[in-house]
């Protein structure tokens, strides 16, 4: 066989298995679920089901920068704060609907991103985790702290629900639908940017960056790119948030949230893009599902990460070992101080 | 004439150790050149000095009449010039294909929009199915096609030699730079490593390469760059090198 025929081969190959999986999971999310959810008739379950897939895209959007890019990112739930705040203060204070608020979330929270990340792009492994970490905590110190503006403590109250171009979407299942198709596209697009010659680029960053750098990839580049790409669709998640909940404060986006999220990649498998929605459903709904359990259902939780961690290295479904990924990265800041043997290159950064 | 290489006074100083100094060389369009010289010579040095790895302390690297010293390691590599390493470097947790595709992604850059919208006009499909292309070609020239779905980090280590080729191939380079391919091979593969060198550059490629195998260099090399603490003490024809006195002295030690 020559080269032309295995790729006609692999292709068709790709093609077929491509379609039957996403057709059933759209079933699943758009007809069963929601006629499932009409039929109990509870609100609890549909703030369940909403909640769950925010966490779903946010998971999705952090797979794209930790999970592909292999960038250690340990400040992801601020940029879901941007981007809610974004959307509550669009509406609050020039009275814009959704429809406006969704694209300029991302937007705004990409941009935001993009730069921090100028001046951090260049620190290597643990100093890159620290440096979102602080980003992290001083976008939340912002919302805590900038009262005038985003009203501090006290939250905004988001007085319009979903709606397009005008047309209100904000009846329970209407939300839903908004919520899922939202999640929906947007998961199309991670994956088909992680399932691409781009993401492979990604990846072999992620692999070894000075040796994806001989390659031709231009590593400073892309990891901004993962890093703000993430951080938009991490700002689309965070209008969803503030349109569907009508209430947010500061403390829904705390670090133990991106704690929370980084654990449901981890959970779910580093790399893969069905690991980290299934990590994300997993880490929602089992605490919802353990209610019974009074306080003991956070210990389940724990106990759920630890056994992970420790029995499946790669979670559920990933490519790379995450305490090795963790490991080396830690390795590599004691490295990179003996690296080049004293040729004044700073310790940490490239 | 220019050379397609010209390293001129090249020098890189780490501390008080001089790795490399004031080395003069160059390299021609289709030679197939080895570079070789006792431990510690400078030999991967000087390649990290040429791929832009490591910064230069003096002196200036040229390929194709353009300076190429102060580029970064990717700016190079896209000009034409692409490398394997020493201690083998795969990416241990991508699949065969993902790998050599990386080189070839490299060479013809795909941005986050083509990424997304690129199956949806014809210059973003045409770029994926030359990126594919390319791939496989380079597949396909190491004999690795039946392995293109396998994880890199199952291969066996003579297999995962021929992939750090095939990924320093899809690039389609002008100028490949090869360090110690055949470490670690045994005597059959290296024969075999050494058709498929040859092969190469039969086929065009300029190739350089740093090797400890003096079988392997001598029986290919058209020309020999000889290397002692980081001075170029030789530069000929593998019969010339084979009787240098200089180079007998380096090796062997002097005769007392």
């Amino acid at each position: 066989m020559n080269a032309s025929e295995t790729v006609a081969t692999a292709d068709r190959l790709d093609r077929r298995r491509g379609r039957l999986v996403p057709l059933l999971i759209a079933l699943l999310v758009f007809a069963a679920l929601p006629a499932l959810l009409a039929g109990f008739d509870r609100g609890y379950f549909y703030q369940i089901a909403n909640l769950a897939l925010i966490f779903v895209l946010l998971s999705a959007s952090m797979h794209l920068v930790t999970g592909v890019a292999g960038l250690l990112h340990l400040g992801h739930a601020a940029f879901y704060g941007v981007g809610a705040y974004t959307a509550a203060l669009l509406t609050s204070k020039l009275g814009l609907g959704f429809t406006v608020t969704l694209p300029l979330s991302g937007l705004v929270a990409a941009l935001v991103a993009f730069l921090v990340a100028l001046p951090t792009m260049r620190l290597v492994s643990i100093y890159f985790a620290v440096a979102t970490l602080a980003i992290g905590q001083m976008l939340y110190l912002v919302m805590l702290n900038w009262v005038d503006f985003t009203k501090g403590p006290n939250g905004i109250i988001v007085t319009r629900g979903f709606e397009l171009f005008g047309v209100s979407l904000s009846g329970r299942l209407a939300t839903y639908y908004t919520v899922a198709a939202v999640v929906t596209l947007s998961v199309v697009a991670i994956s088909r940017l992680s399932h691409s010659y781009y993401g492979n680029a990604l990846r072999s960053i992620r692999e070894d960056d000075q040796c994806a750098d001989a390659m031709g990839v231009r590593t400073v580049r892309l990891k901004m790119e993962a890093f703000t790409l993430s951080a938009f669709f991490a700002g689309v998640a965070g209008s969803l948030w503030a349109h569907m909940t009508g209430y947010i404060s500061p403390g829904d986006f705390k670090f133990s949230e991106s704690i929370l999220i980084l654990a449901m990649v981890v959970v779910g498998g580093l790399g893969s893009l069905p690991g980290a929605i299934i990590g994300a459903l997993l880490l929602i709904l089992l605490p919802e599902g353990l209610r019974g359990l009074g306080d003991f259902r956070n210990i389940m939780v724990g106990l759920v990460m630890f056994l992970s961690i420790l029995l499946l290295p790669k979670g559920l479904l990933g490519e790379v070992s995450a305490l090795r990924l963790m490991r080396r990265q830690l390795g590599a800041a004691w490295r990179s101080t003996g690296k080049d043997q004293g040729t004044g290159e700073g310790i940490g950064w490239r | 004439m220019t050379h397609l290489l010209e390293i001129r006074n090249v020098s890189r100083r780490f501390g008080g150790v001089q790795a490399v100094g004031d080395v003069t060389a160059h390299v021609d369009e289709g030679e197939l050149v080895g570079l070789i010289g006792p431990n510690g010579a400078g030999k991967t040095t000087l390649f990290n000095l040429i791929s832009g790895f490591t910064p230069l302390s003096g002196g200036t690297v040229a390929f194709a009449g353009r300076t190429i010293s102060g580029l970064k390691p990717n700016q190079v590599a896209r000009l034409g010039i692409s490398r394997t390493f020493q201690n083998l470097r795969v990416f241990p947790n991508m699949s065969v294909f993902d790998n050599v595709s990386v080189g070839a992604v490299g060479a013809l850059p795909q941005g986050p929009l083509g990424a997304l919208f690129g199956s949806l006009h014809k210059g973003g499909r045409a770029r994926s199915s030359e990126i594919s292309r390319r791939t496989w070609e380079a597949l396909e020239a190491v004999g690795l096609t039946h392995a293109a779905a396998e994880l890199a980090a199952n291969l066996p280590y003579g297999q995962r030699k021929y992939l750090e080729i095939a990924r320093a191939l899809a690039m389609r380079p002008h100028f490949l730079i090869l360090d110690e391919p055949a470490a670690g091979l045994n005597d059959t593969e290296t024969r075999d490593l050494a058709a498929f060198i040859k092969r190469l550059h039969g086929q065009g490629l300029t190739v350089m390469l740093v090797e400890h195998d003096m079988t392997l260099v001598m029986g290919i090399c058209q020309r020999i760059l000889v290397l002692a603490s980081g001075r170029k003490i030789a530069d000929g024809t593998p019969d010339a090198i084979r009787s240098d006195a200089a180079v007998l002295e380096a090796y062997l030690g002097v005769d007392e």
